[in-house]
């Protein structure tokens, strides 16, 4: 109690006062001038990299919420849907910070700011005018003052995901944009659309099969299956194994196609382009909605895409 | 000029050039110290006795800074008992926020857009940014801390008894505007954990009966915060609250000087105030003594929090924040830990059973028609503070003896208990050992929150980079890993923490079921970028279902987890 006591009422003398006083001035002007000296040696870049290595992180949560399934995980393109971000073609290289590589793309195109920008300008507003038919789909506007869903400190940070790729970019496997001008050169095996087929595309735009389904420079519905080659697909589908043990009951690629229009419970696909198909989405009213006659061009139309 | 030039040759020529310099010299000294002459002030410096009459009252009277403080003090008041120097610590807090507080505005934006950025720019940019906002955060953290100790030494004191209730009145409003000032700053970093903290802090407003969403309106500007909200909390945590602050502190304080400090309670008659009439031979003078006094403790506190802030102390800044991404286990600041606790009546009362429990919550939202929710958290919640505000009107006792106040110390003992309980029970996890309070999901994603929070330190990301090893790891008590020491004890820390939860039940009565296996998977995903993925494969202990929870994270070297 007594020690208590002589706490309590503890008195530091004058020369007490001074000197704790002045020990605790030093004390605190030395933790001021040692942060400021650090601060300006070495301090705001251990920062800098720790917060870039965060935006880093972050970057990597939106690239694979939002970008992988076109630009692939390890970030070398797939086929139709988008191309490479991972490239030396794309991101140049750099040793630490030192660029000794140019990005060959940039020039390609001629962008005249950096490849920060050219990023949070592509993932942002989208490209508005797709650059060639070798992709499927345009680039979606993903930054909110485009109507899309990412933030702006969302879109910085893919960018910094994306560029730390160019410490080791990758040069094999991978997708390249084609170069501008290359792009849009026909396919020589194009074959023209008959005017009965051309009916059959402006009938699948009309009753809004496009809003589920793909076709390689005509729709990119991602609900149901992809349709640009399914003229092959119908080719054989008939025939196989897990067909047969469906209820479905065509013979022939066109009654395929037909079935499938017009019941498509009747064989459900396995696979869409987000899993596993689902059952009972395709409307069953096909066959009441559209007229006989643009019946038969739709599948004149689909047959044709091979 | 010409006239003053003719004095001061004058001078010169009487009295020679020296004595004039010297007295010119002395003459602008004095007008700075407002009559202090320069020997007087080295008296002072070197703690000589004043001379007769005492020159050292002139500042009291001339100058502004000492015309606010009391020529002298009663000897009792200048030991440690019984003030602790806390009010004067409690407006020192005040300053520091106030400077360090401009500091951060040069360089601070209030918009969503805008905000998280200025945050990583002061931290990364700015020199002594860092250090400054670390000051800011930790004073503040202080600041509401000294305050309380300030009110409860002077509660314990009795100094809020007359004369001095409008004192502790406008203590009151400090303390609110203390705890507001803290609360609305706490938004302003705009990261995950400021939104949510205050996402949750104002919900609980929108709750009270009537005037709750119109006040949740008026705080956040819109149905939910955003620009609106950040830019009124900003306006709030500037303006409007240092203002109330500023004003009440110069009344709380003019109070004080007004009816001096009050002695300790045994030194006076009962009933009595005696703190004005002071014998000369008791007084102290404020120069020098007081004021060294006082410099002392000034200059003791400053070292330790700049100290801190340069060693140990970091304020915390999440990730950016994210309105559709609630992280687990989201928290009111500490300080309102009791209100989250006031929350969870009737459920944390000890020895309550659970069935009575629900049933007095179904009998007040049926029959009462409010939510204890609501009744707790709205209406109980804002009392404590008129509570506070009417103790010294309440209390009929005159005496500030302890002997003689024993119900009200007692009844100040209890609520300060009652506090801390609420407290510990308003955080997720609970009371200790009865784990009252707590509010956890299926034990896999309370393993997920223990070693991958979403935001802020989890285990599995304290792995150092270099021993984050790629590969799949079966988590076991001898999961194998050689090269990787650290990697291979928090697999194992992850086994026995699955163990646990395996046999004993958590306080909702879940368990871990026996069959659980989980892995920890390492990708590389980036040079210096790897993805951690922790997948626990379970039965469910409430449906019987199989059930898969995976949570991932991508570390970088640098990221400094
Ligand atoms: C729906 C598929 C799709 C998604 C999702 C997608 N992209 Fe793309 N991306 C493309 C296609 C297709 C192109 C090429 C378009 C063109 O050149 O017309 C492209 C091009 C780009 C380019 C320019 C590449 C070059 O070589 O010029 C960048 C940069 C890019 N995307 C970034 C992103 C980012 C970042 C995301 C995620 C936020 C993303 N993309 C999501 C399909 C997609
Ligand atoms: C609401 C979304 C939706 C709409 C609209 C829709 N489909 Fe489908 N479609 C699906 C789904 C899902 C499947 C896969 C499940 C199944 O086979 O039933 C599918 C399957 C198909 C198939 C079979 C594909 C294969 O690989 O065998 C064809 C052909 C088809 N749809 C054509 C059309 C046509 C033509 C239209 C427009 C008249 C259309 N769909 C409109 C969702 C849709
Ligand atoms: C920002 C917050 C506050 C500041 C800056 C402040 C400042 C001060 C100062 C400088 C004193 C002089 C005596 C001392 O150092 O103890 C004082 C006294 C006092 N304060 Fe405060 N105070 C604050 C909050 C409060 C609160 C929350 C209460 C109580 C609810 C309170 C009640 C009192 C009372 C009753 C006295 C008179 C003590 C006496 O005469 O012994 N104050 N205050």
């Amino acid at each position: 109690m007594s020690i208590i006591k002589k706490i309590v009422t503890f008195k530091p003398s004058f020369n007490l006062r001074v000197i704790v006083g002045l020990i605790s001035v030093v004390g605190f002007l030395a933790a001021c001038a040692i942060t400021g000296f650090s601060d300006l040696t070495k301090a705001l870049g251990e920062q800098d990299a720790k917060y870039t290595a965060r935006a880093i992180e972050a970057g990597a949560k939106v690239y694979f919420d939002q970008c992988a399934r076109c630009h692939g995980a390890d970030g070398k393109g797939i086929e139709g849907q988008g191309p490479a971000l991972s490239s030396v073609t794309f991101l140049g290289k750099k040793e630490g910070k030192i660029e000794v590589q140019k990005s060959q793309r940039l020039l390609d195109i001629q962008w005249v700011g950096n490849l920060d920008g050219y990023i949070r300008a592509v993932t942002a507003s989208g490209i508005p005018l797709k650059s060639s038919n070798q992709w499927e789909v345009t680039h979606p506007a993903f930054g909110q003052a485009y109507g899309g869903n990412l933030r702006d400190d969302q879109i910085n940070d893919v960018s910094t995901f994306i560029l730390n790729w160019s410490q080791a970019p990758a040069t094999a496997g991978i997708i390249d944009s084609p170069k501008p001008g290359a792009a849009f050169t026909p396919k020589a095996t194009a074959v023209p659309l008959t005017p009965e087929q051309e009916a059959g595309k402006t009938a699948f735009l009309k009753n809004g099969c496009n809003a589920c389904h793909a076709i390689k420079g005509v729709a990119q519905g991602n609900i149901g299956p992809n349709l640009s080659t399914f003229g092959t697909t119908a080719a054989t589908r008939f025939t196989e194994a897990d067909y047969k043990t469906s209820q479905g009951k065509a013979a022939t690629a066109d009654e395929y196609i037909h079935e499938s229009i017009i019941n498509p419970q009747a064989f459900v696909v396995a696979k869409c382009p987000q899993g596993a198909c689902p059952s009972g989405v395709m409307p069953p009213t096909f066959g009441k909605t559209i007229a006989e006659g643009d019946l038969k061009n739709l599948v004149s139309y689909l047959a044709s895409l091979k | 000029m010409a006239i003053i030039g003719k004095r001061l040759v004058n001078q010169v020529k009487t009295t020679g050039f020296k004595a004039t310099v010297a007295q010119r010299a002395d003459d602008v000294f004095q007008r700075m110290t407002t009559g202090l002459s320069w020997d007087d002030v080295r008296g002072i410096l070197r703690g000589d006795p004043p001379p007769k009459p005492n020159p050292r009252v002139k500042p009291h009277t001339e100058s502004f800074w000492f015309h606010i403080r009391p020529t002298f003090y009663h000897e009792a008041t200048t030991t440690l008992y019984p003030t602790f120097r806390l009010g004067l610590l409690s407006a020192l807090f005040f300053a520091i926020e106030i400077i360090t507080g401009i500091y951060l505005m040069i360089f601070y934006t209030p918009s969503p857009e805008r905000a998280y950025s200025s945050m990583i720019d002061i931290l990364t940019n700015v020199p002594f940014g860092m250090f400054v906002r670390d000051l800011h955060r930790l004073g503040a953290e202080v600041m509401v801390v000294v305050v309380t100790l300030h009110m409860m030494r002077t509660f314990i004191t009795g100094s809020y008894k007359k004369p001095r209730q409008f004192t502790w009145l406008t203590g009151v409003v400090l303390l609110m505007m203390t705890l507001g000032l803290s609360f609305s700053g706490y938004l302003l970093p705009w990261d995950q954990l400021a939104f949510w903290a205050v996402t949750i802090g104002t919900s609980m407003a929108d709750a009270a009966p009537g005037v709750g969403p119109t006040v949740n309106l008026l705080l956040r500007g819109a149905p939910d915060i955003g620009a609106g909200g950040l830019l009124r909390f900003y306006l709030l945590h500037v303006v409007l609250l240092p203002f109330i602050g500023i004003v009440f502190l110069a009344v709380h304080y003019y109070k004080v000087v007004r009816w001096g400090l009050s002695l300790p309670p045994d030194m006076e008659a009962v009933g009595e105030d005696s703190a004005r009439k002071v014998s000369p031979d008791k007084r102290v003078n404020f120069l020098p003594d007081i004021a060294t006094n006082e410099i002392m403790y000034i200059a003791i506190a400053m070292a330790i929090l700049a100290i801190s802030c340069a060693t140990w102390y970091r304020a915390p800044l999440e990730t950016h924040s994210n309105p559709l991404v609630t992280p687990n286990h989201t928290v009111a600041p500490w300080y309102f830990y009791w209100l989250q606790g006031l929350l969870k009546i009737p459920h944390i009362i000890p020895f309550l059973p659970g069935d009575l429990a629900n049933g007095l919550d179904k009998f007040s939202a049926n029959v009462l028609g409010i939510t204890p929710k609501v009744l707790w958290g709205i209406v109980v919640g804002p009392l404590v503070f008129v509570l506070l505000a009417v103790v010294p009107y309440i209390d009929p006792n005159p005496s500030r003896r302890y002997g003689q106040r024993k119900i009200m110390l007692t009844l100040g003992g209890l609520f300060t208990i009652l506090i801390l309980y609420l407290s510990l029970a308003g955080i997720p996890t609970g009371v200790p050992v009865t784990g009252f309070g707590f509010v956890g999901g299926a034990p896999p994603s309370e393993i997920g929150q223990e070693f991958m929070p979403d935001e802020g330190e989890g285990e599995l990301m304290k792995i150092p980079f270099d021993q984050m090893i790629v590969g799949d790891y079966q988590v076991s008590a001898d999961p194998g890993v050689a090269d990787a020491p650290e990697l291979n004890a928090i697999i194992k820390t992850l086994y026995y923490d699955m163990q646990h939860r395996m046999s004993t039940a958590d306080p909702n009565g879940r368990k871990l079921s026996q069959d659980t296996v989980a892995t920890v998977k390492i990708v590389e995903i980036q040079p210096d970028l790897k993805q951690i993925t922790l997948d626990i494969k379970y039965t469910d202990d409430l449906t019987g279902a199989a059930q898969d929870f995976t949570k991932f994270k991508f570390i970088h070297k640098n990221s400094e987890h």
